[in-house]
C-alpha cells in the first residue's frame, strides 16, 4: 500500500513538474515571438462552439489561440492587476456594459480596422474603436401561449400594469442581462421613471427572483406565472435541447418582442476588444476580424442561437421563425455608464 | 489583568516581555515565518480595510445587510443541525456496529463531498423541476405530480448540509475508530447501556473532533456562492460579489469580507473555548480497534437506513440525475480530452493536498515545540483563508506575487534578460493559493488528533535525548496518521472541485474538471456540465477508497 502511495505521489509530482517545464517553454517562446504564432484570449464566452471557431482560426492563420475562461468581472480585475505585464491580447465579454467598463479602466486600446468599422453596425461598436460587438441577443418576453394573448403585451414599461400582478417571472438583479436592461431604461426614461418601473415589476412578480433564464421559462409552463423576461438565445437552446422535456416546455411558450412601436426591443451584444498592453496586437486584430467573418458568424448563430452582427449572415432557422424585430438603437456604451446606478435602483426597489 | 492598577500592569508587561524573550526560539520564529507566508494574502486584504468602504456602504447597510445577516444566520443554524445529525449518527453507526454493506458505506459516506455543492444544487433543481425526473416518474406511474419547490432558503440549507456533512463524519469517525475502544469497555464493565454510553460518554468526548468538522462546514456554508446564487438566496458571499462587480467597489467587497472573517473568527474562538473546557489527552494504548457489535432485529434496519439515508440523498440521487443528463448529452460533450484533463486535475490535487498537509503539520508542530501559547494562537490566523471567498483570495495572492514578479522582471531587465511574469500564471501561484485557501481543511483534523496524543509520549522520547524531528517521525506521526490521511483526502477533494481561484490563477495550458464543469454551468448548460462533474466524482473516488483502506488497515 505504502509503495503504491509513494508511486502515486511521485507520478503526480512528475506530471505537475512536467506541466511546469512545459509552461516555461511556452513562456520563453511567447517572449521570443511577440509578433506571430499566438493570440492570448481572455473570454467570458464559455460556449463549446467558440472552441470550434478558435480551431478554424488556428487552421486558417497558423496563429495559436490560448484561452483563459472566467467571468468578465474577474478577467477585468486580473488585467488591471497584471498591468503592463498582462499577457492578454483580446478581451471577450457577453455584454457591452463590461466592455465599456474595461474601456473606462484603460484596459483596452483603439484599433484601426476597416473591416470591423464597416461591417459592424455603428450602434454595436465603441465610438473610439476600443470594442466591437460580435453577436446580438434580445431581452424578450416569453409568455404562456394558453393563458396570454400577445395583443395584451406591449412594452417593458407596461409590465408594471396591475393586470400582471403575480404573473411576472424574472431572475435575480445580480444578473448582468437584467442590469443592462435596467441601464437601457435609465438611459431612455431617466432615473426616476426607472425606479418606479422597478418597483412596479417587483410588485407584480410571481415569486422572489431565483434560478436561470431557462428556469423562468419552465416556471411559466408550470403555471407559476404567465410571462417571463428572458434572453432570446436561451429559447433557441431549449428548443434544441437534448432533453425532450425541455423541448416540449419551450414549444408551449410564445415570444414577444417588446417596444416595437417605440424605441425597439432591448438588445445586448457579446463583444471583443484589444487589450491595452497586448503583446500580439496584430494577431489580436486578425482574430477579432475573423470572429465577424461570415463563417464564424454562421457558427455563432447556428450553434448558439444568437443574432449575427453581420447583416449578410442569416440567423439560424429557429430564430428566423420568430421574425424580424425593431431593436433599440441606443449606443451600447450607455449600458456600462448606467450599470452601477441600475444595481442601486434594483436594491432600493427590493428586486433581489 | 485589565482591572489591575497601572503599576502592576507595567510590571506584568515587563515580565511578559521578559518571558517572551526567554521563550523565543527557532520554532517560534519558524512558525511566525510560515504563518506570515500563508497569511500574506489575508493580510493584504486586511490592509485594504484601512482605506475605508466605498461610497455605497451606506446603501448596502440600508438595503442589503439585514438580509445577508439573517440569511447567513439561518443557514448556519439549520446546516449545523442537519450536518450534526447526518455526520455524527453515521460515524457512530459505522464505527460501532456491523451491518450489511458497512465497509462500502464507510467510504461512500465521504463521497458527497466530491460533488461541488452548486452541482448538487442544480441536480436537485433538476429532480424537482417542472419536466424534471420526479415529474416524469410520477407521470409514468399515472400520479398527479406535486411540485416541491426546493429553490429557496430551506432548500439551500438542505443542499449544503447534504453535500458537506462528511466533514463532520470524517473527523467524528477518526475519533470513534481510535479512541473509543477502551472507553467503551470501561463503560460496558460498569453495566451502562448502549444509548447512555453514547450520549453521556462518547458524544461529549468526541466534541472537539465533531466541532472541528462543523467549523469547516460552516466556513464553507458561509463561503458558498454558486448554489446560493442559483437558489436566489442572498448571503454575505453573494453580497461580496455584488458590491465588487455589480457596484464596482472592491473596497466595499473587502469590508464585507472582513465582516465575514469576523464571524468566522468568532466561530473559531467559540470552538477553542468549548474544547478548552474539556481538554484532555488520552490513549497511550490507542492501537486497539473498536469492537463492532451486530445489531439485532429492528435495530439492524434502523441503523441500515440511518446510514444509507445520507448516502442516498447526498450521493446516489444527485449522481443518478447527473448520469441521466450525461447520457443524453454524451454525444455532444464527451471527448477523449476529458481523460487528460482528469489526469491533470488529479495530479494538481494530490500535489497541493500534500503541500497543504505539510504546511499544516509544520504549523501545528512548530508552534507546539515553541511552547509559547501566543504562537499557537497566532498560528490560527493561517486557517482563516478557508472562510474567504476564493475570488477574494485570488486577489490577495495576486497583490504580493505580482509585486514580486515585477521586482524580478526589473532585476532581470538589469542583467539584460527580458522576461514575462514568473510566478503569476504558473502552477506556483496556483499551488500557493490552494495552500492558503485549504490550510484549515488540513489543519483541523490533524490538530484534533494531535491534541489527543498524550504529551508524555513525545516528552519521554525527548528526555532520552531524541530530537524534536526524530520524535515526530518515529513516535508522533504514526499516532496521528489517521488525522493526516483524512486531511489529505479532504484537501484533495476540495482542490478537485475548487473553482474561483483556479479560474483566475490557472496557467493557460492547464484545465481542471471543475473549470470544464463551470464553463457549461455558467451558461445555463447544466445538463452538459454533468459529464465533467461525474469525472470529478470518479477521480475523487480513487484516493477516497485507497486512503480509507489505509485508515482501516492501521
Amino acid at each position: 500500500m505504502k509503495k503504491i502511495l509513494i508511486a502515486l505521489a511521485t507520478f503526480s509530482i512528475v506530471v505537475a513538474c512536467g506541466d511546469q517545464n512545459k509552461k516555461k517553454d511556452d513562456q520563453s517562446s511567447t517572449a521570443e515571438t511577440t509578433t506571430s504564432q499566438v493570440v492570448n484570449v481572455y473570454t467570458h464566452r464559455h460556449y463549446e462552439p467558440d472552441q470550434n471557431i478558435f480551431k478554424m482560426f488556428e487552421e486558417k492563420t497558423g496563429i495559436k489561440v490560448k484561452v483563459i475562461n472566467a467571468s468578465a468581472d474577474e478577467l477585468i480585475q486580473k488585467m488591471k492587476m497584471e498591468g503592463k505585464q498582462s499577457p492578454a491580447d483580446v478581451l471577450i465579454t457577453v455584454d457591452a456594459g463590461r466592455l465599456s467598463r474595461a474601456k473606462d479602466e484603460g484596459l483596452l486600446q483603439s484599433i484601426e480596422s476597416d473591416i470591423l468599422e464597416k461591417e459592424i453596425p455603428s450602434h454595436l461598436q465603441d465610438v473610439d474603436n476600443q470594442w466591437f460587438g460580435l453577436t446580438k441577443r434580445a431581452r424578450i418576453i416569453a409568455y404562456a401561449k394558453d393563458r396570454v394573448k400577445p395583443e395584451d403585451l406591449s412594452t417593458y414599461e407596461d409590465l408594471v400594469n396591475k393586470k400582471w400582478k403575480g404573473k411576472i417571472l424574472v431572475r435575480s438583479s445580480s444578473n448582468i442581462y437584467n442590469q443592462s436592461l435596467m441601464a437601457s431604461i435609465i438611459a431612455n426614461n431617466g432615473e426616476a421613471a426607472a425606479k418606479s418601473w422597478a418597483e412596479g415589476v417587483v410588485a407584480n412578480m410571481a415569486r422572489s427572483p431565483k434560478g436561470s433564464d431557462r428556469d423562468q421559462v419552465k416556471a411559466v409552463v408550470a403555471g407559476e406565472g404567465d410571462i417571463a423576461i428572458v434572453n432570446s438565445y436561451y429559447i433557441g437552446k431549449m428548443l434544441n435541447s437534448p432533453d425532450a422535456e425541455e423541448v416540449k416546455t419551450a414549444q408551449q411558450i410564445g415570444l414577444f418582442f417588446p417596444n416595437q412601436n417605440d424605441r425597439g426591443t432591448h438588445i445586448n451584444v457579446s463583444g471583443a476588444g484589444v487589450a491595452k498592453y497586448a503583446p500580439n496586437k496584430e494577431n489580436a486584430i486578425l482574430f477579432i476580424e475573423y470572429l465577424i467573418s461570415a463563417e464564424a458568424q454562421q457558427v455563432f448563430t447556428e450553434a448558439n442561437y444568437e443574432y449575427p452582427v453581420l447583416e449578410s449572415v442569416e440567423p439560424v432557422k429557429d430564430i428566423k421563425e420568430w421574425g424580424e424585430f425593431k431593436e433599440d438603437k441606443l449606443g451600447l456604451n450607455k449600458l456600462g455608464k448606467h450599470n452601477k446606478k441600475a444595481v442601486l435602483i434594483f436594491d432600493e426597489a427590493g428586486w433581489k | 489583568m485589565k482591572q489591575a492598577g497601572n503599576k502592576s500592569e507595567a510590571f506584568s508587561l515587563k515580565t511578559r516581555i521578559k518571558r517572551l524573550k526567554r521563550d523565543i526560539n527557532k520554532w517560534s520564529v519558524l512558525t511566525l515565518t510560515i504563518v506570515f507566508f500563508l497569511a500574506l494574502p489575508i493580510i493584504f486584504i486586511g490592509v485594504e480595510l484601512f482605506s475605508g468602504p466605498g461610497e455605497t456602504w451606506g446603501h448596502i447597510v440600508k438595503y442589503l445587510l439585514p438580509d445577508y445577516i439573517w440569511n447567513s444566520f439561518y443557514l448556519v443554524i439549520v446546516c449545523s443541525f442537519l450536518v450534526l445529525i447526518f455526520g455524527v449518527s453515521s460515524a457512530w453507526f459505522v464505527s460501532r456496529y456491523d451491518f450489511l454493506f458497512r465497509k462500502q458505506m464507510e467510504w461512500l459516506l465521504i463521497l458527497p463531498l466530491a460533488i461541488p455543492s452548486y452541482i448538487v444544487g442544480y441536480a436537485y433543481a433538476g429532480i424537482f423541476d417542472y419536466g424534471g425526473s420526479m415529474d416524469l416518474l410520477f407521470r409514468q406511474l399515472g400520479l398527479e405530480f406535486i411540485r416541491i419547490d426546493i429553490m429557496n432558503r430551506a432548500g439551500l440549507a438542505f443542499i449544503l448540509s447534504i453535500s458537506l456533512f462528511p466533514y463532520v463524519y470524517v473527523s467524528a469517525r477518526a475519533f470513534f475508530l481510535n479512541q473509543a475502544n477502551n472507553l467503551l469497555e470501561a463503560s460496558k464493565m460498569l453495566g451502562v447501556g448502549e444509548r447512555k454510553t453514547f450520549f453521556k460518554l462518547m458524544l461529549p468526548l468526541a466534541r472537539p473532533a465533531i466541532v472541528a468538522g462543523l467549523v469547516l462546514v460552516l466556513m464553507e456554508v458561509l463561503n458558498d456562492y454558486g448554489a446560493a446564487k442559483y437558489y436566489g438566496v442572498n448571503t454575505f458571499t453573494t453580497g461580496i460579489f455584488r458590491s465588487w462587480f455589480s457596484l464596482e467597489e472592491p473596497q466595499t467587497a473587502v469590508y464585507l469580507s472582513a465582516l465575514l472573517i469576523l464571524i468566522i473568527f468568532t466561530l473559531i474562538l467559540f470552538e477553542k473555548w468549548q474544547v478548552r473546557k474539556i481538554k484532555f489527552t488520552s490513549s497511550k494504548t490507542n492501537s486497539t480497534q473498536i469492537q463492532r457489535k451486530e445489531p439485532k432485529g429492528v435495530m439492524q434496519w434502523v441503523i441500515f437506513s440511518a446510514v444509507s439515508l445520507p448516502i442516498i440523498l447526498g450521493f446516489i440521487l444527485p449522481v443518478i440525475q447527473l448520469i441521466y443528463w450525461a447520457v443524453i448529452t454524451a454525444s455532444t460533450v464527451f471527448d477523449m480530452e476529458f481523460i487528460m484533463i482528469s489526469l491533470q486535475s488529479f495530479a494538481i490535487a494530490i500535489v497541493s493536498a500534500i503541500i497543504t498537509v505539510f504546511f499544516a503539520l509544520l504549523l501545528i508542530y512548530f508552534s507546539k515545540w515553541s511552547t509559547l501559547t501566543t504562537i499557537k494562537n497566532i498560528s490560527r490566523i493561517g486557517v482563516l483563508g478557508y472562510a474567504i471567498p476564493g475570488a477574494v483570495i485570488a486577489i490577495g495572492i495576486m497583490i504580493p506575487t505580482l509585486a514580486l514578479d515585477k521586482w524580478l522582471i526589473n532585476m532581470l531587465a538589469k542583467v539584460g534578460v527580458d522576461s514575462g511574469l514568473i510566478i503569476n500564471g504558473t502552477l506556483i501561484a496556483l499551488l500557493y493559493a490552494y495552500a492558503v485557501r485549504f490550510l484549515a481543511v488540513a489543519y483541523n483534523p490533524i490538530d484534533s488528533t494531535a491534541l489527543k496524543v498524550d504529551n508524555s509520549i513525545p516528552d519521554s522520547s525527548k528526555v532520552l535525548g531524541v530530537g524534536n524531528l526524530k520524535t515526530f517521525l518515529k513516535i508522533e506521526f504514526p499516532l496521528i496518521k489517521t488525522g493526516v490521511f483524512s486531511a489529505v483526502i479532504l484537501v484533495f477533494i476540495d482542490v478537485m472541485k475548487e473553482l474561483p481561484l483556479t479560474l483566475i490563477l490557472k496557467p493557460y495550458h492547464i484545465d481542471t474538471l471543475a473549470v470544464k464543469a463551470f464553463e457549461y454551468a455558467s451558461d445555463e448548460m447544466v445538463m452538459e456540465a454533468s459529464i465533467p462533474s461525474l469525472f470529478i466524482i470518479f477521480t475523487a473516488m480513487i484516493p477516497v477508497i485507497f486512503l480509507n483502506k489505509l485508515l482501516i488497515k492501521k
